[in-house]
């Protein structure tokens, strides 16, 4: 066997733990490297710096433990953002396995950075079933759908939805999507009832959403942890208090998390340009056939 | 009756959210609210569906001794704890499903320290095969399979800070997003939509019967 | 030192990596403890969070406004009916609207919501300052060709043969941005759990051991 499909043919195992080196060095010897910020960020976090504080934000929290690392960020950088700037939020979650416990443990966390009173400043709806349903009924009655927060406390009861009765009083939403929730509110919440939205989407997610936000159906764009780390780096460019929160050293920031994608993704771009090169000459030697075509 | 009746109430169910986005008329307003109420409370009764068929088909594997038995016990024994404080929280046991005084509940404490490493854990194995595929699988063996290449090439590198530090590749990375890759999507939209939406007609009219176990003839 | 439960994630974390290096009981055991706990999930999620306040509470509460919500309740009920043989039949009656109120938002939102404003922003001008002429062009053409490449009423011969091969290049440009993003989102998945894994778990441990 020629050297070219021996290597063809290396054990998958070999190419695991190239992967995983990779992510553990820059893990445990972070290099700093700068993001460069692009237009669908910069599009997301102007329309939330235009909102006036007492504004009513949604944050949506349309994701679960599976794309924890990419929409985590994400959540944080854009509550981080309302409380920074004094804009009130009620958060939700309608993504069935895992939503609701995301979205308490995020606004938990992230409210306590900050001198803020739960039902005055921000509130927590919970989970809500029905999916187009819900999203239809909340144009109409969002006390009735969400009778009580995520608590068990009842919503009636909350200061703040005494000011917000349905998405009619809300300035804006924010979802934090994994799969199609995302492109709900803008299919269906932002075409018939004409709230504003901003999508945080897995990266998996992104390219398509690129779509909807060319034809402005969408007001910003956070791909994946690329687009939180360039959230985080507006934040932190113009808010002072928020810096601070993101030097802490316990803190795990996406910004951190690009330093690991740049190894890795180097890694990949060279196994994709070794694997060509490596079929390439195997192939067009007589004798080594296209035994790995 | 028993095919003709579902059929009927699939054909009113379908048509109330179309005219109520037409027609504000106060009576169609209040049927379309309706609906959707109504529509909440399915849902949540129809996600819980699925626990009943996987207790049935692990039940009868234990009780077959089926290859792989003792993992169904597994199952069962998971179910039973995580959705046991579940149902306990409707009842005031432990305080609900998420924080008392900010303390978790034990519902959201199997959450955090169960399910949620579980769950991300399975999913973080994918970059792993992901890597193995892109030296194994990523061929340039034509034009639009280069194409394809050269494409991801060139997103991966201009999406990392290094890249981004090469002159030109962020503004050709946005241009690539921003053009021929919104062009595409736009495309797979629209066609899908139409798909979606012709479907959607099919079922409401009786066409397409499937999902209610009936045949064309029936 | 980690607590218990930073424990057990960490060696159930653990277990599911072990299947790398070859399937064995022990990630056999915790792909099977997922699948419980996952559906135990629903159980509590879905009763506490809408069963609960939206039907039961509604009901007890105030009869009078809520009366309706009893047929909702029966409905949901009814698709359960699958499961009794005899009465499997009745569980149509249920999945019928529910089914058919689902597609008719469907069509809503599909027509409305994508088709609508999708080939709105399509119908772009080819004159104007820069290069915005060419990128609307680019644009254009992409869209309806790559619609065409996925038309299958006509065949792909000629005309409709060039403007379909002409689709799948657009197509082939926009996976492969996709496959880049694809890489990006599994790797953050990766980071998130050997995140857990070093700063969570062995960082405390190795600080109280050494």
């Amino acid at each position: 066997m020629r050297l070219a499909d021996r290597l063809l043919a290396v054990d998958r195992r070999i190419i695991y733990l190239l992967v995983g080196i990779g992510t553990l060095i820059p893990l445990l010897f972070p290099i700093g490297l700068p993001v460069t910020i692009t237009p669908p960020v910069r599009s997301a976090f102007e329309k939330i710096e235009s909102l006036p504080p007492g504004s009513v934000v949604v944050v949506s929290f349309d994701y679960g433990p599976s794309t924890a690392p990419e929409n985590d960020p994400q959540a944080d950088a854009v509550l981080r953002h309302c409380f920074a700037r004094k804009i009130r939020v009620v958060g939700m979650a309608l993504y069935s396995l895992g939503g609701l416990s995301v979205a308490v443990e995020e606004m938990n966390k992230v409210a306590a950075e900050f001198p803020l009173e739960y039902g005055v400043d921000y509130v927590n709806l919970g989970y809500k079933d029905g999916a187009q349903a819900a999203l239809r009924r909340m144009n109409e009655n969002l006390h009735e759908l969400f009778p009580r927060d995520a608590f068990g406390r009842p919503v009636s009861e909350l200061p703040l939805m005494q000011d917000v009765r349905s998405l009619r009083e809300v300035d804006l939403v924010v979802s934090l999507a994994t799969g199609i929730i995302g492109e709900w509110w803008i299919n269906l919440v932002n075409a018939q009832f004409g709230t504003p939205v901003i999508v945080g989407s897995t990266a998996i997610g992104t390219p398509k959403y690129y779509a909807y936000l060319k034809a402005r159906q969408a007001e910003g764009l956070l791909g994946g942890l690329k687009g939180a780390s360039e959230y985080e780096r507006m934040l932190s460019d113009r808010y002072p208090v928020v810096a601070e929160i993101y030097r802490s050293p316990t803190l795990y920031t996406a910004t951190q998390g690009m330093d690991i994608q740049t190894i890795v993704h180097l890694v990949i771009i060279a196994l994709v340009v070794l694997g060509n090169v490596l079929y390439f000459v195997s192939r067009f030697r007589p004798a080594s056939g296209d035994r790995h075509a | 009756m028993r095919s003709q009746l579902p059929l009927i109430l699939t054909f009113v169910a379908g048509v109330i959210p179309v005219i109520a986005l037409f027609s504000p008329h106060p009576v169609m307003v209040r049927i379309a609210s309706r609906a959707d109420r109504w529509l909440v409370i399915m849902y949540a009764f129809a996600i819980l569906l699925g626990v009943v068929s996987v207790v049935q088909s692990n039940t009868k594997k234990i009780a077959r001794r089926d290859r792989g038995w003792p993992y169904a016990i597994v199952l069962l024994a998971g179910l039973t704890v995580m959705g046991g404080f579940g149902i306990l929280a409707n009842f005031g046991i432990f305080g609900g499903i998420t924080t008392v005084a900010g303390r978790p509940t034990p519902f959201q404490w199997c959450y955090s320290n169960v399910f949620l490493p579980l769950q991300a854990t399975m999913f973080s194995l994918l970059a792993f095969y992901m890597a193995s595929a892109s030296f194994r699988a990523f061929r340039a063996r034509n034009l639009a399979a280069g194409l394809l290449m050269i494409s991801a090439i060139i997103v991966m590198f201009g999406r990392i800070p290094v890249g981004e530090a090469v002159p030109f590749v962020p503004m050709i990375t946005e241009w690539i997003m921003d053009n021929p890759n919104a062009a595409a999507q736009r495309g797979i939209i629209i066609g899908a939509a139409l798909g979606a939406a012709s479907m959607s007609l099919r079922v409401i009219l009786g066409i397409e019967r499937s999902h209610l176990g009936l045949g064309k003839g029936e | 030192m980690p607590s218990i439960g930073t424990w057990l994630g960490a060696l159930l974390s653990l277990a599911i990596l072990s299947f790398l290096y070859k399937d064995n009981p022990l990630f056999r055991f915790a792909e099977s403890l997922f699948a419980g706990v996952a559906l135990g999930y629903y159980i509590g999620n879905q009763t506490n969070q809408t069963i609960k306040p939206n039907l039961v509470l509604a009901l007890t509460r105030d009869f009078a406004a809520n009366w309706d919500l009893i047929f909702a309740g029966l409905l949901g009920i009814g698709l359960y009916f699958r499961y009794i043989k005899k009465l499997a039949w009745l569980a149509r009656v249920p999945l019928g609207i529910y089914v058919g109120y689902y597609v008719g938002v469907t069509i809503t939102q599909k027509l409305h919501g994508e088709v609508l404003p999708q080939m709105k922003d399509t119908i772009l001008p080819l004159s104007g300052p820069g290069l915005a002429p060419l990128w609307n062009g680019l644009m254009i053409v992409g869209v309806f060709s790559v619609l065409l490449y996925f038309f299958f009423s006509l065949e792909h011969r000629g005309a409709v043969g060039v403007a379909s091969r002409v689709g799948i290049l657009f197509v082939m440009v926009s996976f492969g941005a996709a496959f880049g993003y694809t890489v990006m989102g599994r790797i953050s998945l990766l980071i998130g759990r050997f995140n857990f894994l070093v700063n969570d778990w062995l960082r405390p441990l190795l600080g109280a051991v050494f």
